[in-house]
């Protein structure tokens, strides 16, 4: 803003200033800092994120309001997930619903089939996730930017007929139900505000991991390989391998989401891990901001209360919801709290420079 | 089956060579094409050659819309917001006329006689035939626009060499615009082509969209040619393959032809102009 | 996030069509519709919304039961098990809220199920969801259509009339055609029928069946099949037979249910001429006998449906309609006392209701209203379905 604006406008303009200021410096206040990764220690406004997220079941005891953050957080740790992959190792997959699935399956037939407990199914299905994230992982991450998309978006479709078709495993189209209540030694989370403390527990354990990985040399070198390949591999980064490891790692977080998921629905079957659930967490990734850790977080809750909400429209929620999400990748392409940091910053030295400016002049 | 594939990646490829945009709505101005026809046809009592006209003239109209809207406002975006605006698209695209022409499949009386004519022994419809022919006719009027008219140079100019467009005056937005236009029409094309042996219905663009975009890599991406041969190879393998599986397996075929042509063979049957310039 | 809710809520309901009349001395009856307003089922869902709108207005003219008018709350939950599940909760909630309708596709229906169960609330599942998921014997469940159970037995019936010996089963891959398969052959083997379920499936979103046809060309002329199940619904069903007559196969086509609709017909063309298939009253119920029970319940119900929306009612039509009788019959039953429970308890009991479907009849032991004698045979003639009469069988 170099150029001079007329005098007459400039005390209007000031006053009309507020009206938007005023909110924006709330927000401010509010929303995560969207270049967090550089600091080390934990802010004051983690503890508060921490406290609002632990309080507001209570205040608001409402099952419904439970339920959706169940989802919610559910949602979230597969963004965390898959913001590892995306927006920090800068790579695209379109076929993280799969390892979703391969979770919520692994679950639901080792404690309906076999009768483990949800606990050690938990970790089978991260096992598993992972493990076949690692077979798959190798070839498909030779391929870049486009066909990295549509391979991974492949494997989905492929994971999906395969569950269809392999009845004796899977249940085929009709699925697994009856899997039991997500339960740690003889504790059973039978209500959806108990759900609400066991998710959200594990997406603020997974949120500090995912933190600190960040912020290690992992991390870094990430970084490295998303900003260019070839400089990272350059200055002597693994970047096949960088790639993988981050990879499985969403993977895993996958895995988890989808064994939580199976325990909470106490159903599983193919529709549910399709395109339909990949578009919402690649969007709650994007909006959030690429390569926060905040932002796949508040995708997720932003998103899924959208969802609820737009419910109520009946035939015309998704044509509505499309809407949305077109017009928000438009004016947010990176993200909204990066967006609205990035333009708190600027209002606010714009409004300074200009008093200063003014007063000078008086 | 196999020319379906055809004619969607063609639209694929008409926009790729014009931008480095992936239109993953593609397989709905397919839907489209098909769907306003039955509209016009049936709801406004067009004659058939006029609905299809229109209908054909609106699905150019959606497609340059759409990228005035989204894609022009975006075309400074990482690929990944790309593909999202474009799956954004899809779903609003379908489900807008789910609500408008209502979800029910529907059927387009073939253009000519549907007594079914028999070639050596193979039982083939009319409406094939038509299929096949008018694949072949696209294919040599956007071969000749895309080769030998200054307009189809200056998209492919656009492309491959922006920088280079940019100084030689080619305006890369009025060209994407122009391909929008272009890939609209050959889907909405297609979709009168085809409604009247399979039925289309509002969802049913998102799959066909996937697969022509698999035959446009598997016959070389951004070939015209390549999108034809792909589309073909794409449906014989995918019906012969059945004579082998459970046909549950059927849609898993296309995406591990995917998955082995990405592996081994990224620049597709044919070869592409674009894989060994640019970084995929 | 509540103000944002109940501001929501306002705006639903101007937004909802719905025209209660501004002075109630009594609080309303809520019911909760949980159903895929968006996704493949969307038109379906449209039509059952239609007449369960319109059944509601009716009721509320009159005078609603005992001073309370009816409420529909609609949601949609977009195909999606989670959504679904989130309403149920959303309804649950809603201490004024006495039942919840939906939702249509079989796997929601086992999570919605699930919680209906847990929260203590009633679930009328319009479309009977897959024997699996009913076999629970669940307390709060209540289905309303034809079960995939009478179904089959209706069409071995068909079929024992017909004399077919041997039949090919080509059935789609979703959890109703494959139950409906696998109880055809149970009951056609109990009858010395052989039934030949075909290892070929089909999706719902299929566009082309040649090539599984073309495979199951040489079962038909090994075995010499006698008749072609088509055990499928939506378009599925004349692709297959256009498919099959392309092929030059011209034996006779059985059908399911499903096939009960103006749109299969029109889709299909003369491929469809001659498919057989039992089907539910209000498809033919012009045809029906003069002394049947629910021939003037169609009837009048037929009319005021084409009154207000311009087309005539279907099957689901019907559906939308019994739904709503069986509230409103239940309601009644419960003499003002109404909560959660006494509802269940006063739907659970309902006996002999005259409705578009038939006669529902529920016990402790049966959530499926409906019985063999609610179908009628129907063929495809001149493009319009005919119902016949086998004797003996009818």
């Amino acid at each position: 803003m170099s150029s001079q604006p007329a005098k007459g406008a400039q005390k209007e303009f000031r006053k009309r200033d507020l009206f938007y200021l005023v909110p924006l410096w709330v927000l401010s206040l509010i929303a995560p800092d969207p270049y967090l990764y550089h600091k080390k220690e934990f802010k004051r406004k983690d503890l508060y994120y921490l406290g609002a997220i632990g309080l507001a079941p209570l205040t608001w005891s409402d099952p419904h309001f439970h339920h959706v953050m169940v989802l919610a957080g559910i949602y979230a740790i597969l963004a965390l997930g898959l913001s590892l992959f995306m927006g920090y190792a800068g790579q695209i997959s379109l076929g993280h619903a799969a390892f979703f699935g391969i979770g919520a399956y692994t679950t639901a037939i080792l404690t309906t089939r076999h009768g483990f407990s949800p606990f050690v199914a938990l970790w089978a299905s991260v096992l598993s996730a992972s493990a076949v994230a690692y077979l798959i992982g190798r070839p498909i991450l030779k391929l870049k930017g486009y066909f990295l998309a549509l391979a991974t978006l492949g494997f989905g479709e492929i994971f999906l007929v395969m569950v269809r078709e392999s009845t004796d495993l899977t249940g085929g189209v009709i699925g697994i139900f009856g899997i039991p209540w997500f339960s740690v030694a003889g504790f059973s989370f039978d209500t959806y505000l108990k759900q609400y403390y066991l998710i959200w527990g594990v997406v603020a354990g997974l949120f500090i991991f995912s933190k600190n990985l960040v912020r290690s040399k992992l991390g870094r070198a990430l970084l490295a390989v998303a900003a260019s390949e070839d400089a990272a591999s350059s200055v002597g980064i693994n970047v096949p391998r960088i790639k993988l490891e981050i990879f499985v790692l969403g993977a895993a977080f996958a895995g988890l989401a989808g064994s939580l998921f199976a325990c909470i629905m106490s159903t599983a079957n193919p529709e549910t891990f399709g395109l339909g659930v990949t578009v919402p967490i690649v969007m709650m990734v994007i909006l959030g901001g690429m390569g926060t850790i905040y932002g796949p977080v508040a995708g997720a809750i932003l998103l899924t209360w959208l969802m609820d909400i737009l419910s109520r429209y009946q035939e015309y929620s998704l044509p509505i919801y499309s809407i949305i999400l077109i017009l928000l990748l438009i004016f947010f392409p990176d993200g909204i709290g990066t967006r609205l940091n990035v333009r708190i910053l600027y209002l606010i030295g714009y409004w300074a420079k200009k008093r200063k400016r003014d007063e000078g002049k008086l | 089956m196999g020319a379906i594939y055809a004619l969607v990646a063609l639209g694929f490829v008409t926009i790729s060579r014009a931008s480095q945009i992936i239109n993953f709505a593609q397989g709905e101005f397919v839907m489209l094409g098909g769907v306003a026809t039955f509209f016009l046809l049936n709801g406004v009592r067009l004659p058939y050659p006029l609905a299809a006209l229109i209908a054909v003239m609106i699905v150019v109209l959606v497609g340059f819309a759409m990228y005035l809207s989204v894609l022009y406002p975006l075309r400074k975006a990482s690929i990944l917001i790309l593909i999202m605006a474009t799956l954004g698209i899809s779903i609003f695209l379908s489900s807008t006329s789910g609500l408008i022409f209502g979800t029910l499949p529907k059927a387009l009386p073939p253009f000519t006689d549907e007594q079914p004519l028999m070639f050596w022994g193979i039982s083939m419809l009319p409406q094939s035939v038509w299929v096949l022919v008018s694949t072949l006719v696209l294919l040599t009027f956007l071969y000749l626009l895309s080769h030998r008219t200054l307009l189809g140079k200056a998209m492919e100019a656009s492309s491959t060499d922006p920088l280079g467009a940019d100084l030689l005056g080619i305006s890369r937005s009025l060209m994407v615009f122009l391909a929008f236009g272009v890939s609209a029409g050959v889907g909405a094309f297609a979709g009168i082509l085809i409604t009247p042996i399979f039925f289309t219905s509002y969802n049913s663009g998102t799959l066909l969209g996937l697969k022509g975009f698999i035959a446009a890599v598997l016959g070389g991406w951004g070939k015209n040619s390549g999108a034809i041969l792909g589309g073909f190879v794409l449906g014989i393998v995918e019906s012969l393959s059945l004579a082998f599986i459970p046909s549950g397996y059927k849609d898993a075929v296309a995406f591990v032809i995917l998955l082995l042509i990405l592996y081994f063979r990224p620049k597709g049957i044919l070869g592409s102009p674009f894989i060994d310039s640019r970084r995929w | 996030m509540k103000n944002i809710v109940s501001l929501l809520s306002v705006l639903t309901l101007i937004f909802v069509v719905w025209t209660s009349p501004a002075h109630v001395a009594e609080k309303p009856y809520k019911i909760g519709v949980n159903l895929e307003f968006t996704g493949p089922w969307a038109e379906v869902t449209k039509t059952v919304k239609n007449a369960m709108v319109l059944e509601v207005e009716r009721i509320n003219k009159m005078g609603g039961i005992d001073g309370h008018l009816l409420e529909l709350l609609f949601e949609d939950n977009g195909f999606d098990p989670g959504r679904a599940a989130a309403n149920m909760t959303k309804f649950t909630a809603d201490k004024e809220i006495i039942a919840i309708v939906g939702p249509f596709e079989d796997n929601l229906q086992a999570t919605t199920r699930a919680i209906a169960e847990r929260e203590k609330i009633t679930n009328m599942i319009i479309c009977p969801s897959n024997p699996m998921v009913r076999s629970l014997k669940q307390k709060w469940a209540f289905n309303i259509a034809q079960s995939d159970i009478i179904v089959s037995q209706k069409l071995v019936d068909l079929s024992l009339a017909r004399k077919y010996k041997k039949v090919l089963v080509f059935h789609g891959a979703w959890p109703l055609a494959q139950s409906l398969a696998n109880y055809y052959k149970a009951f056609g083997e109990e009858k010395g029928m052989k039934v030949i379920i075909s290892q070929e499936t089909h999706k719902p979103t299929d566009i082309d069946m040649t090539p599984q046809i073309i495979k199951l060309k040489p079962i038909i002329e090994k075995e010499k099949v006698d008749a072609f199940y088509a055990c499928t619904g939506g378009p599925p069903g004349p692709i297959i037979c256009k498919n099959l007559r392309t092929q030059g196969i011209k034996i006779p086509i059985l059908g399911t249910h499903a096939f009960g609709f103006g749109f299969i017909i029109a889709l299909g063309g003369e491929a469809m001429e001659g498919v057989e298939f039992p089907a539910a009253k209000p498809v033919v119920f012009d045809q029906l006998d003069e002394n049947d029970p629910v021939r003037p319940v169609n009837i009048d119900f037929d009319k005021r449906f084409r009154d207000r929306y311009g087309v005539g009612a279907d099957q689901l039509a019907g559906y939308g309609h019994d739904t709503i009788g069986l509230i409103y019959d239940a309601l009644k039953r419960c003499q003002g006392k109404v909560t959660r429970a006494t509802f269940r308890e006063a739907l659970e009991n309902t006996k002999g209701l005259k409705s578009c479907h038939g006669i529902y009849n529920y016990s402790p032991t049966d959530h499926d209203g409906l019985s063999k004698t609610d179908m009628v045979f129907v063929r495809i003639e001149g493009g319009k379905f005919k119902r016949f009469k086998l004797p003996g069988f009818e």
